[in-house]
């Protein structure tokens, strides 16, 4: 081995965020988790999709779109919190004493390796459940009676994107600042699980997300109370950014 | 290289880690590494070497006390001091599904290399660690060696100012230990560095400057020559050859010198203790004398004293025999 000559290097400060963003996203794509995600909800949609048509084909019952619709967005999105919810926590403590540690030795600030790491796993999630959602509303709109418009569906996607935004924000920040995956996971299941059970017992008048994926089926239809929807994305966006920054002070006073 | 007020690389003071109140694994290490020193930082297991090196690196917060590195105090967030700093862990992980190329290639990223320098610079090191046929082969089938390699080629991948190795050598075969000690004199000659390893004899081969950590604490900094100064001097190994008789009638005429604290004769091998009184050369050459007398051949003649194993393992044994005083006189113990 050799030593080799030297020459002095001008650094590129915000190369290490995309360093970390583009290395998790490409990790997690690959990830077993991700991927069990992704084929439990196909698998669940296709089989749901299968059964109703054939309702609607074998029995002549009339299946309207945006009811099927709203059924399969929140069932896809509700359903697979558990994944989405490993998937989150799992992005910074599963990597805490060997991987991290590599990492974080080099040129990177904490707060620019939470942030890549926060954007990649809540792009992935996102991204997913937009590709999985446009797909049932594109194939619901030609299999069903077509009630289905296509703000509506905006509103609708968008609305579910929101609420996985928040659980992703808040379960990268929880993994960031719990002791271990497990800790961290059984942690933010408790609170993620108490926490919508809590929210559910509040009035209809609030924006809980409970209320909210009751009234998919007529937001699909483009009958929505848009000023509802705005307070709805304002506090999610909120929820997140607060989320993200108690992650950012936390994770930036830890050992790795 | 250093920082230009103190002129030291990394600078130290009353620096205490104690995990979640449970446990103490630094307690009020205080150093100063100046530029070109080779540091060897001794230990046994569960000394705190790694954590003394993850808190300056900023992989840690201190609970009490600071670190600074070029000047400035070191933190989690400091990603430009770390620019300057080459670490290897001392068991290295490597992301799954990487090739040594996509490897270096996102390291030099995380150091915010841009493409038109770290590209060039990845191949040269590839190259210079040995690992040009295997460069496109998953880390994950390498051999320890082979990871070693790619560890040294990571540090070095910044063009750093400080080097911190944990344990280089560890689970290398002869050759590539060799080797890595080799590369280890040459950076030494531009770099400042901190080793940290169990291996005296390779401690004893490449550094300058010496530290010792006992549980937690620091109970040396200074030079090589200066712990090697502090062990009982004027203790000799002689291997003899010759008849057997002569020996031991050598041995019992060395015996009676007054300036020989003991001679015990082990086989043929005689441990010689003198005393400290007078020169050890007028001694030395009464014993040569007397065993030409006798003889008796002299196969080999060392000093066990100044070996850096004697010297550690001294200083520990003598750290742990202190006691309590050790909370009244901490500055003997240094």
């Amino acid at each position: 081995m050799n030593a080799t000559a030297t020459t002095r290097i001008r650094f590129n400060p915000l190369l290490p965020y995309w360093a970390v963003l583009q290395t998790d996203l490409r990790q997690t794509l690959r990830s077993w988790v991700y991927r069990l995600w992704v084929f439990v909800c196909v698998l669940a949609a296709g089989g749901f999709m299968i059964y109703k048509v054939g309702i609607q084909r074998e029995l002549g019952v009339a299946q309207s779109a945006s009811v099927q619709t709203a059924h399969l967005l929140s069932g896809t999105g509700v359903g697979g919190l558990g994944l989405i919810a490993l998937l989150a926590v799992s992005a910074i403590s599963s990597e805490r004493s060997s991987v991290a540690d590599a990492v974080l030795c080099r040129g990177i600030s904490r707060h620019q390796y939470f942030l890549a790491k926060w954007h990649a796993r809540v792009f992935v999630v996102v991204s997913t459940f937009v590709v999985l959602a446009a797909a049932i509303l594109t194939l619901h709109d030609f299999l069903f009676d077509p009630d289905l418009t296509a703000a509506g569906g905006a509103v609708a996607v968008g609305l579910v994107a929101l609420m996985l935004t928040v659980i992703v924000s808040w379960g990268v920040t929880i993994g960031a600042l719990a002791s271990g995956t497990v800790t961290g996971i059984t942690l933010f299941w408790v609170l993620l699980y108490g926490g919508l059970a809590l929210l559910s017992l509040l009035p209809v008048s609030y924006s809980t997300p409970e209320h909210l994926l009751s009234l998919l089926k007529n937001i699909l239809k483009s009958q929505y109370d848009s000023s509802r929807m705005v307070e709805f994305a304002g506090i999610a966006l909120t929820s997140s950014v607060a989320a993200a920054a108690v992650g950012l002070i936390g994770f930036s006073r830890k050992d790795v | 290289m250093a920082d230009k007020k103190s002129g030291m690389v990394v600078e130290t003071a009353h620096l205490t880690k104690i995990y979640q109140n449970r446990q103490i694994a630094l307690n009020d290490a205080t150093l100063n590494i100046e530029p070109g020193a080779i540091l060897g930082l001794l230990g046994p297991n569960g000394a705190g070497k790694t954590t003394f090196l993850r808190l300056i690196l900023g992989l840690h917060r201190p609970t009490a006390g600071y670190a600074k590195v070029f000047g400035q105090t070191m933190h989690p967030n400091a990603a430009d001091l770390r620019r300057r700093i080459g670490y290897i862990p001392t068991n290295p992980q490597f992301p799954k599904g990487m090739t040594p190329i996509t490897y270096l290639d996102y390291i030099a990223r995380l150091f915010g290399i841009p493409r038109d320098s770290r590209k060039p610079r990845l191949a040269s090191l590839i190259r210079a660690v040995d690992l040009l046929p295997h460069s496109g082969e998953p880390i994950a089938y390498f051999t320890p060696g082979m990871t070693a390699r790619l560890a040294v080629a990571a540090s070095l991948i910044n063009e750093p100012d400080l080097l911190i190795w944990d344990e280089p050598t560890h689970g290398l075969d002869i050759e590539a230990r060799r080797s890595m000690l080799e590369l280890i004199k040459t950076l030494a000659a531009e770099k400042t560095m901190i080793l940290s390893s169990h291996n005296l004899t390779d401690v004893d081969e490449v550094c300058n400057h010496a530290s010792v950590l006992n549980k937690g604490q620091m109970i040396f900094h200074g030079t090589l020559q200066d712990l090697k100064g502090r062990i009982r001097k004027n203790h000799y190994e002689l291997d003899l050859e010759g008849d057997q008789k002569a020996i031991t009638k050598t041995v019992a005429q060395l015996k009676a010198m007054k300036e020989v604290v003991s001679a015990t004769l082990r086989h043929r091998r005689l441990e010689l203790k003198l005393t400290d009184e007078v020169s050890n050369t007028a001694v030395l050459a009464q014993v040569f004398q007397t065993l030409c007398d006798g003889k008796v051949a002299l196969v080999s003649v060392r000093s066990v004293g100044m070996q850096t194993e004697q010297a550690y393992l001294d200083l520990v044994e003598r750290e742990e025999s202190r006691g309590f005083t050790r909370l009244y006189a901490p500055a003997e113990a240094a």
